[in-house]
This record gives C-alpha cells, sequence and structure tokens, in this order.
C-alpha cells in the first residue's frame, strides 16, 4: 500500500470540495440559520414578554380575598379590583380595558366553589397557571389565617424551596454546572455525530457513484490499488467535515463570546437588571444566558469517537456506492447501512435518563453505536476510563474489518456495470480473489 | 492466464505475448475476454491462474506507473478543471506537479486545445474529452500503452491526428496493445493480431503471417453493365459476397471453385471489366471463417453501434 497515493488522493479530494461553492455556503449558511432557529424564538420571547402586560379585573363576592390578590400583582400581571355589577365588568372586558375578569364566588372561602376567569381569547397556559397559583395561596393563606394559624405556620407555608443540580467529580467534590447544561452538550454532540457520519456518508457514497458512473475509476486504479482510492476518498472526505465542524465550533465559540458585547450595544445593564457598570459577561449571565465550558477531554473523545464512527460508516457508504450507477438504486443496499445508525438515536432519550444502567453501558460500548452514545454518556455522566477504552478499542476493530471487507467489495463493484446486485450477490464479491 | 468471475469463465487458459516497437491488436466481440484480458494486463484485476509479465517481471504497482491506459469506455472528473485533472491523473502516475504541469501543456498544444485548460470537462464535447483522455494515458511518458477503441467519438482529423501520434509512439519502441471492434482499423494499425472468442484466443501472430495463412481465396472486380452473374456464381454455390455496390463486388472463392470461371463469367456478362484481382482475405474475413458467421455478424454489429 502506498501511503503516499492515498496521500495524493486525499489532498485532492479535500480541495476539489473544500473550495467548491457549495462547501463554503453550507459553512457559512448553517451557522447563521442555527443562530437564526435558536435567536428568533428567544427575541420573539422576549417582546412577546414585554407586550404582555396583563390586566385583571376581580369581582370579590368573598369580600375578603381583593386587597391579598391585588398585593400578589406585578411581574406582567396586574388585579383591578372592581365593584360593579357583572354586565358592566362583562362590558368592559368586550371593550379591552381589561384583558379579562376573575369571580371569587363566597364558597371559595370554605373550600367549596372555584374561581372562574372569564376572558374574550382564552387567555393562555402560562396565564392560567399564573392566575391558579396566585389564587390558591391567597385563598390557602386566608383558610389557614381564619382557622387561627400562627405566623410561623404562615410564613413556612409562603416559602418556596428552589432545586439546585449539582454534579459529583472527583477530585474537586462539586461543581456547580447544572446536569441540564450537560444533558444538553451531550446531546448536540450526539446528534453531531449522527448527523456528520450520515452527511459526509453520504459524500463518500455519491463520490464513489460519480467516479463508478462517469467511468473515471478505471483510468484512476489502473494507476494505483482501489483501496489507496477508497482510502485516499474516505480520509479526503473526513478532513473536509472535520474542516468543517471545527469552523462551525470556532464560529459558536466566537459567537458566544460575542453575546455579552453584543447585548452591551443595544442595553444598558439595568435593562437586564444587573448592577450598572457590568461587565459585558455579567450582563450576559443577567440576560440568562450561560455560555458552559467543555471540559477538554470531552472533547477529544468526542473527536476520536467521530473520528472512528466516521471511517466505519463512510466504508460501508462507499461499499454500497460501488455497486450501483445511481443514487436512487443504493435504496435496499442502504438499510443494513443505515439500521444500526439510527438504532441509538431511538436509545438516546433512554441513556439521558439513566445513563449508567446496564442497557445504557452495553449499548454504548458496542462499535456500531459507540460514536454517538458513548459521547453521549461521557457528557451527562462520568464514565469509567475502562468502559470508554473498551468502546473505543472495539470500535477500532471494527472500523479496520469492515474497511478490509468493504475495500474487497469496492474493488469488485467499481468496475461491475449492470444490474443492481443484491446483498447476496455482493457478500460473494468480497471473496473474489 | 486464467479470470473467472463467480462460475463465469471469462478468460480460458489464454496465452500470448506483444513485443515493443510494434501494434498488437486485440480483436473480438464484446463478451470475448478483450476487457478481462485488458484489466490483468494493468493489475486492475489478477489471474485466477497463471501471470502477466511484464520485461520478465509478473505486473503490479510497479507496471502501473510504466503503462498507459484508455480504457473503452472511459471519462473524466466531470467538474474539475482539464489541466489540474490532468496534473492530478499524472501524479498518481509518480510525476511530480511540476513536470506533469510542463507535460500536460506541451500536450495541450500539440491538441491545440490550450483554451481548454481551465475549462471544466462537463464543458467540452465528447470529441474533446476523448482527446484529453488519450493526453492523460501519455503524460507519464509509458512504455507500454493500451488503447481500448481510442478512435470512438472522434471526427476523421482528429482520428487521423491520433493514428500519427500512436505510429509516432510506436516508433520510439513503446509496446502498443489496440483493442477494437473495427477491423479495418486494426488492419491499418497493427503489425501483430491476437483474435479472441468466448474466452480463447482463436488465431495469433503477425497480420501478414495470419493473412498468408488464409491465402489468396479472395477477388476484387470492378466493371460496367449488368451484375446478375454475381447472383448466378451465389446460387451455384461458388463464391460468398463480402461487399457489393453497383459497380464493385469482393467475393470469396468456395473451396474448389475455378478463380478463372469467375473471370470468363464477368467478362462474358459485364459491358466493362476495370479490375480483376486475387487478393489475401480481409480480416472481416478471416474473423468468419475461424469463428463462424453469427459471431462476426455479432461483432459488426457492435462495431457499428459504437461507431454511431
Amino acid at each position: 500500500m502506498s501511503f503516499h497515493k492515498i496521500w495524493l488522493i486525499l489532498r485532492s479530494e479535500f480541495w476539489r470540495r473544500v473550495r467548491s461553492k457549495a462547501f463554503v455556503l453550507a459553512t457559512l449558511l448553517v451557522p447563521f440559520g442555527a443562530v437564526l432557529l435558536f435567536a428568533a424564538p428567544a427575541l420573539f420571547g422576549y417582546l412577546a414578554d414585554q407586550t404582555d402586560e396583563q390586566t385583571v379585573a376581580v369581582v370579590d363576592e368573598t369580600g375578603r380575598l381583593a386587597d391579598s390578590l391585588t398585593a400578589t400583582g406585578g411581574e406582567g400581571l396586574t388585579f383591578r379590583p372592581v365593584e360593579a355589577p357583572t354586565d358592566s365588568v362583562r362590558r368592559a372586558v368586550r371593550d379591552g380595558r381589561y384583558d379579562g375578569y376573575l369571580r371569587l364566588p363566597a364558597s371559595l372561602l370554605d373550600g367549596t366553589g372555584e374561581a372562574t376567569y372569564y376572558s374574550v381569547e382564552g387567555g393562555g397556559l402560562t396565564l392560567r397557571s399564573d392566575l391558579d397559583a396566585r389564587v390558591n395561596r391567597v385563598v390557602r393563606r386566608h383558610r389557614l389565617a381564619t382557622a387561627g394559624a400562627s405566623a410561623d405556620v404562615l410564613s413556612i407555608v409562603d416559602s418556596d424551596v428552589g432545586l439546585a443540580t449539582r454534579k459529583l467529580s472527583e477530585e474537586e467534590g462539586t461543581t456547580d454546572d447544572s446536569t441540564l447544561a450537560y444533558t444538553a452538550i451531550g446531546y448536540v454532540m450526539a446528534f453531531a455525530i449522527y448527523f456528520a457520519v450520515f452527511f459526509y456518508g453520504q459524500y463518500v457514497m455519491q463520490g464513489v457513484i460519480e467516479e463508478k458512473s462517469s467511468r473515471v475509476v478505471e483510468v484512476i486504479v489502473s494507476s494505483v490499488r482501489p483501496f489507496e482510492l477508497l482510502m485516499g476518498k474516505v480520509l479526503g472526505i473526513g478532513a473536509m467535515g472535520l474542516t468543517q465542524m471545527v469552523t462551525w465550533a470556532a464560529l459558536a465559540t466566537g459567537g458566544m463570546a460575542a453575546i455579552g458585547p453584543v447585548l452591551a450595544l443595544f442595553f444598558a445593564p439595568s435593562d437586564l437588571g444587573a448592577s450598572p457598570g457590568a461587565s459585558p459577561d455579567a450582563m450576559r449571565e443577567a440576560a440568562g444566558i450561560s455560555v458552559p465550558t467543555i471540559p477538554l477531554d470531552l472533547v477529544v473523545w468526542f473527536i476520536l469517537f467521530f473520528v472512528g464512527g466516521f471511517l466505519l460508516y463512510a466504508s460501508l457508504f462507499a461499499a454500497v456506492g460501488s455497486a450501483v450507477e445511481q443514487q436512487q438504486d443504493a435504496q435496499n443496499l442502504l438499510l443494513p447501512v443505515m439500521t444500526p445508525l439510527i438504532l441509538p438515536i431511538l436509545f438516546l432519550i433512554f441513556v439521558i435518563e439513566s445513563p449508567n444502567a446496564t442497557v445504557s453501558i452495553v449499548t454504548s460500548i458496542i462499535p456500531f453505536f459507540s460514536p454517538i452514545l458513548m459521547v453521549l454518556r461521557l457528557a451527562i455522566t462520568s464514565v469509567p476510563l475502562w468502559e470508554v477504552a473498551t468502546a473505543f478499542v472495539l470500535l477500532v476493530g471494527t472500523f479496520v474489518g469492515m474497511i478490509w471487507v468493504a475495500g474487497r467489495i469496492y474493488r469488485v463493484g467499481i468496475l461491475s456495470y449492470g444490474k443492481t446486485p443484491g446483498l447476496r450477490e455482493i457478500a460473494r464479491w468480497a471473496t473474489y480473489r | 492466464m486464467t479470470k473467472r468471475y463467480g462460475n463465469t469463465v471469462a478468460v480460458d487458459d489464454v496465452s500470448f505475448s506483444a513485443e515493443p516497437g510494434r501494434i498488437l491488436g486485440l480483436l473480438g466481440p464484446n463478451g470475448a475476454g478483450k476487457t478481462s484480458t485488458i484489466r490483468m494486463i494493468t493489475y486492475i484485476a489478477v489471474p485466477d491462474a497463471g501471470a502477466v509479465r511484464y520485461d520478465g517481471r509478473t505486473v503490479g504497482p510497479w507496471s502501473q506507473q510504466r503503462m498507459g491506459y484508455l480504457p473503452e469506455e472511459s471519462g473524466l472528473y466531470k467538474r474539475l478543471g482539464v489541466k489540474e485533472q490532468l496534473v492530478y491523473l499524472g501524479t498518481l502516475k509518480g510525476l511530480s506537479r511540476a513536470t506533469a504541469a510542463d507535460r500536460a501543456d506541451y500536450w495541450l498544444d500539440r491538441f491545440d486545445a490550450t483554451d481548454w485548460a481551465d475549462m471544466t470537462t462537463e464543458e467540452l464535447s465528447k470529441g474533446m474529452q476523448q482527446k484529453i483522455q488519450f493526453i492523460a494515458t501519455l503524460l507519464h511518458d509509458p512504455s507500454l500503452l493500451i488503447f481500448d477503441e481510442p478512435f470512438s467519438g472522434l471526427d476523421p482529423i482528429n482520428a487521423d491526428l491520433l493514428r500519427d501520434i500512436i505510429l509516432e509512439l510506436r516508433r520510439d519502441d513503446r509496446t502498443i496493445l489496440f483493442a477494437s471492434h473495427r477491423m479495418e482499423q486494426v488492419e491499418q494499425l497493427c503489425d501483430d493480431i491476437c483474435l479472441m472468442a468466448e474466452g480463447d484466443v482463436v488465431l495469433q501472430g503477425p497480420l501478414r503471417d495470419v493473412k498468408a495463412q488464409f491465402g489468396q481465396n479472395t477477388l476484387v472486380l470492378e466493371f460496367d453493365g449488368d451484375d446478375a452473374f454475381i447472383d448466378e456464381l451465389v446460387t451455384a454455390g461458388q463464391v460468398r459476397v463480402n461487399t457489393r455496390s453497383a459497380h464493385r463486388a469482393e467475393l470469396t472463392l468456395a473451396d474448389g471453385t475455378d478463380a478463372r470461371q469467375v473471370l470468363n463469367r464477368a467478362l462474358d456478362r459485364t459491358d466493362e471489366l476495370y479490375r480483376y484481382e486475387r487478393v489475401a482475405p480481409p480480416l472481416n474475413e478471416i474473423f468468419v471463417e475461424v469463428v463462424g458467421e453469427a459471431e462476426a455478424q455479432r461483432m459488426r454489429e457492435e462495431a457499428a453501434a459504437g461507431a454511431a
């Protein structure tokens, strides 16, 4: 095997793709699209928060609750006690002077009645749960006070208990990063590997089909061994994929770093509830946007498992591509390649919920699944080194074996024209001399 | 060498050799095993039994570097520029980028194709692409050249240019293999021939010897006037018609037919006889004799389809 030839092919495959308009556009547009996708809902949410100042009229038939309910107002919800007869309140709501009115029947105080909210539009879920909580609290407090509960008891009932989650790590005791952020990171990484393997694998298959259907392949294999061509192509497209992902990671990091300064351009610190003169980073924190730090070893494992998974699947995509002359003919043959790639996506939620269950551990070590599931587990839980090492060694062993088999199929496939072969026929190719 | 694919024997214990400074014509219809044979010579496939030797050594990656191969149906990378493509293919044959670029310039100029250097191949016509592929085959100055139907898709002017270059390569003592369906092309170009049918070599040797072996059983007649005498000769089973037009006929004498009888008949029946010549049979007729009419007919049809 000539590494020089593999290098020549790798370089050509890489440059040919990286300088194409399609690649440049995709590399720049995808992050732009992602920002839009994430930023747009946040922006709309923010705008909606600003405009959604709700005013609710309170028709208090108990005569005792209106004041305490009004006191809970604020944060976008204002209560206005009214004495007027129901008909005129109704009219006021229809005219738009109030967003709705809340009727508190006298029976509420003995715990039998129920409060009713009337509005033209129906309110929405947030408002509903908000009203529910406030009315409940006010009624409960009043009934407790009437029953002679002490001030201590009242304050206990009023208090809210927060729930914070912390991650245990071996050296430093606790770290203050939340599980949620890590779950998100693991989720993003798992999907990144899934999509990367899927798309770049498809690229490899497309490249093989193009070479075969344009019949350039016979000229190439009269100069290099088919295996060298296969490896050069897979590695060249892999290098293209890594370039693209590194660019995206750099853009994402740059984007995160830019959030603070950008916020500082548009808002005063006090708008976001930060102290005057706060640093851009502090403003970003105050705006509720946290930038999780990704541990270096996780990044390293991510790259290793991506490369391993890509090599494993790309060689299979190449073998399928070599057997057909057009993309459409590949559908049936792709089934055995796509199935093990999609399966781990089905396990994703289970592994997120129970990352240390036996099923999770076993599936994350299986070579065809490990690029996705092991990376996910590495992000959300502490995985013993032997598990990661076993998974990786198995993955390397499997891709070496698969590339060998794929190479033998590829060698025959690229020169076979005519009817699309079945899986059995393709398996037989691997045994040809 | 022998090559099997599954249960089919594509090439069955075939043996022949090609000499430097000569052109060997490899002939035969599709399915005769030509492509499989060429793929073993080019080390694209490995024989199941036997061996291919070049300069006394079994072929391998080393011989691929010294060999140029133009496959029958071949192509180029569609979206790659002409010159970049040539340089890439040259480096795969072991040239440095600089040398490959210089040689590409030389050959593009020779083919009047310098203007295409920066065009992508999908912008080129079929004939232009064929020229570029021909250049790619020569770029690394190979000592063994294999051309499979090199003239397909070329207009007569460019076909002549290509033929001149092939003959020039032959003068430099290179070994040239020329595979074709087209008998007349093989007859014009080749020094030796190797005829294949159904995975076997059925006839081989220097073209002149092969022809001599079949004797002078062919008559060429040119005449004015009534040509009904030819039909009579055919009905009587004395001759077979190879080609025939209003004033010209090429006939094969049946065994035992005296050529004088044909001459007498022609003198009697035509107004004027300009030409009467006894010659060696054309390759096409030799092929008919060796492999039978059905197989020969099939090859003529394939040649016609290939030329269209």
